[in-house]
């Protein structure tokens, strides 16, 4: 919808911003064919999570923080379950480790699988959904339907339920699924595992506007894998420093425009959290496999075009394939599904690889377990910068193009990043003034 | 001539009344109904494999259409019905993860040639969704009429052998 203003210029109103989580807006003034301001509107109210966490049990944040969000609930409860463990010195087992990875799987398959073709290949194609899409190609979408429900059998399976997982807890699982249980999944992930290098085939053909990103990236590195479930915080300005350190190197600020909080790290610029990071600081992590997957989709050993990230989730789905077989093939039944945690006061961390990039957790707790404070920064919150900064970039480029082309480009940009605007809100509506 | 017939709960338990879904499917299956597949399932992603191979598929879900809470809403929208509204049900919930909820499920089931002849859609106007609540006192209080609705539905269908079930989806 366009509206011409006193001025002369115009305001494009695109309205809800489709194919993202959660509710927000979004308002572009341009003057003269520059831009003059970018702004992501999130109107999702505040849910207070973090205040309701206060003077609750150190043994419920894996469950009550698992509610912030249906896609990536096991993201927040293994950033919980690491800081509160940290705090009250338990440390978990390789084989809990095993079965949390095994469970992040699951999340990553189902969340990834969903962004890739239910999200996002729609605009690469030129489809104004995936319904759309499903006419010409049906069976593309009934590989992604496959995809998905390999991940929520996983999640299932782990976790007990394939959203909102109810069998983690602090210390470890309420129950280990036993091996038998796992076989039953196999073939179901080797197969899913064939039709992850299908995907990268096929969104390596897309046709992807130039852009380069040149803001900071940061994630988790792990000494032996591609970092998920923990490891610690990397950038590729070279900072390192453990999870505990996060608080100093990143800090929320709250800007008028939107109900979730922005971040910046070390008092710099936009930077970026999520796939694209995380390929470019662990490309040496990945596996064989995944490696040649990242070859056959012709990315390089860096990749700092925010629209392949299509490409890039593709070569996380066979990561987290050859992960899961990895983990399933290993498994020996007989372990203890969890140690005990002991409450005890003090400040702990916990960091992970949500789909959508890094999530970081912080609680202090008294000596009776009682949660007394807590922080939770979710990967959107990061992002929110770099979209703006990306958007003001693009629309800049594209500025020739008619209102309705150009809001659908910049919902594209937008969904290059999978904002989960309810993770963060704690978010789209376009608004494009010109003038 | 068999037919197979599911009744699918949809919903999120402990979000006030969008655990309708889930609570009519139990009362349902406690009835075991001869030859009727309940289940309760939460991601509507998942809707297309639950129903395409049914005759007769029945999706109880809370919805938000500005009706009285706790009153029903039944749509046919099976392949042998025309395609939803662009708006139906929509407002459902949040709609789903990242938007893609009931309505879409429905819409790319038909796209896909994966609906099942006759899908009814059962949904019970809800008004509240806070986490860590149950039911609202008019849903709750609408509950038996939704389950006598769906039974109506499932046992006016052709009758069969098949064990009864119930499942979690």
């Amino acid at each position: 919808m366009t509206h011409k203003l006193s001025d002369g210029g115009q305001v494009l109103h695109v309205g809800m911003l489709a194919r993202v989580e959660g509710e927000g807006g979004m308002h572009i003034e341009i003057h003269n064919d520059v831009v003059q301001s970018v702004k992501l509107n999130i109107f999702e109210p505040p849910r207070f999570y973090e205040a309701f966490l206060r003077g609750r049990k150190y043994t419920e944040p894996p469950d009550i923080t698992a509610r912030i969000c249906g896609i990536c609930p096991v993201a927040y409860q293994t950033a919980s379950v690491e800081a509160i463990e940290q705090i009250c010195g338990a440390e978990t087992t390789p084989e809990i480790q095993a079965m949390r990875r095994l469970l992040y799987c699951g999340e990553w398959i189902e969340s990834h699988s969903l962004h890739i073709f239910m999200l996002h290949a729609p605009d690469f194609l030129g489809f104004d959904s995936v319904i759309e899409m499903a006419a010409d190609y049906g069976d593309v979408v009934e590989m992604a339907l496959r995809l998905k429900k390999a991940g929520n059998d996983l999640m299932t399976l782990v976790g007990g339920r394939a959203i909102h997982p109810v069998n983690v807890k602090v210390g470890g699982f309420y129950r280990m699924p036993t091996k038998l249980e796992m076989l039953a999944l196999r073939p179901a992930i080797a197969s899913g595992l064939e039709e992850a290098f299908a995907t990268i085939k096929l969104v390596s053909t897309f046709d992807f506007p130039e852009m380069e990103q040149a803001y900071e990236y940061v994630a988790l590195r792990h000494p032996d894998y591609y970092a998920i479930e923990r490891g610690t915080v990397v950038s590729t300005s070279g900072t390192a420093f453990p999870v505990r350190e996060f608080p100093d190197h990143v800090k929320e600020f709250h800007v008028a425009h939107s109900n979730a909080l922005h971040a910046s790290l070390d008092g710099g610029g936009p930077y970026v959290v999520g796939p694209l990071a995380r390929y470019t600081l662990n490309h040496d992590r990945l596996s064989p496999l995944a490696r040649e997957a990242a070859r056959e989709g012709g990315l390089d050993v860096t990749c700092r075009n925010p629209f392949k990230s299509i490409i890039v989730r593709a070569v996380e789905l066979v990561e987290v394939f050859v992960e899961a077989i990895r983990i399933i093939d290993a498994w020996q039944d007989g372990v203890a599904p969890s140690v005990p945690v002991p409450a005890r006061a003090g400040e702990g961390f916990g960091a992970t690889e949500a789909p959508r990039g890094v999530l970081f957790h912080r609680y202090r707790l008294d000596a009776d377990g009682m949660i007394l404070d807590a922080q939770i920064v979710p990967p959107t919150s990061q992002n929110q910068p770099s979209i703006e900064a990306d958007l003001r970039t693009l629309v800049e480029q594209w500025i020739e193009l008619s209102d309705h082309d150009l809001s659908h480009r910049c919902e594209h940009a937008i969904r290059n990043y999978d904002p989960c605007i309810s993770c963060a809100t704690h978010f789209l509506d376009l608004t494009v003034e010109r003038s | 001539v068999t037919s197979s017939r599911v009744v699918i709960g949809l919903g999120s338990p402990d979000r006030g009344d969008d655990a309708v879904g889930l609570e009519v499917a139990r009362r349902v299956a406690d009835l075991h109904l001869p030859g009727v597949t309940v289940v309760e399932h939460e991601d509507p992603t998942g809707l297309i494999d639950l129903w395409d191979t049914a005759d007769l598929a029945v999706v109880v879900d809370a919805v938000r259409s500005g009706s009285a809470p706790g009153s029903l809403l039944v749509v046919e929208a099976g392949a042998d019905a025309g395609p939803l509204a662009d708006r139906a049900w929509a407002r459902t919930g949040r709609g789903g993860t990242h938007a893609f909820g009931l309505a879409a499920a429905v819409e790319l089931g038909r796209a896909l040639h994966r609906l099942p002849h006759r899908l009814v859609l059962v949904g019970v106007e809800a008004t509240q969704f806070e986490h860590g609540t149950a039911l609202g006192a008019p849903v709750a209080a609408a509950l038996d009429a939704v389950v006598a609705t769906v039974v109506g539905l499932v046992a006016t269908a052709t009758p069969q052998v098949e064990a009864v079930s119930h499942v979690s989806g």
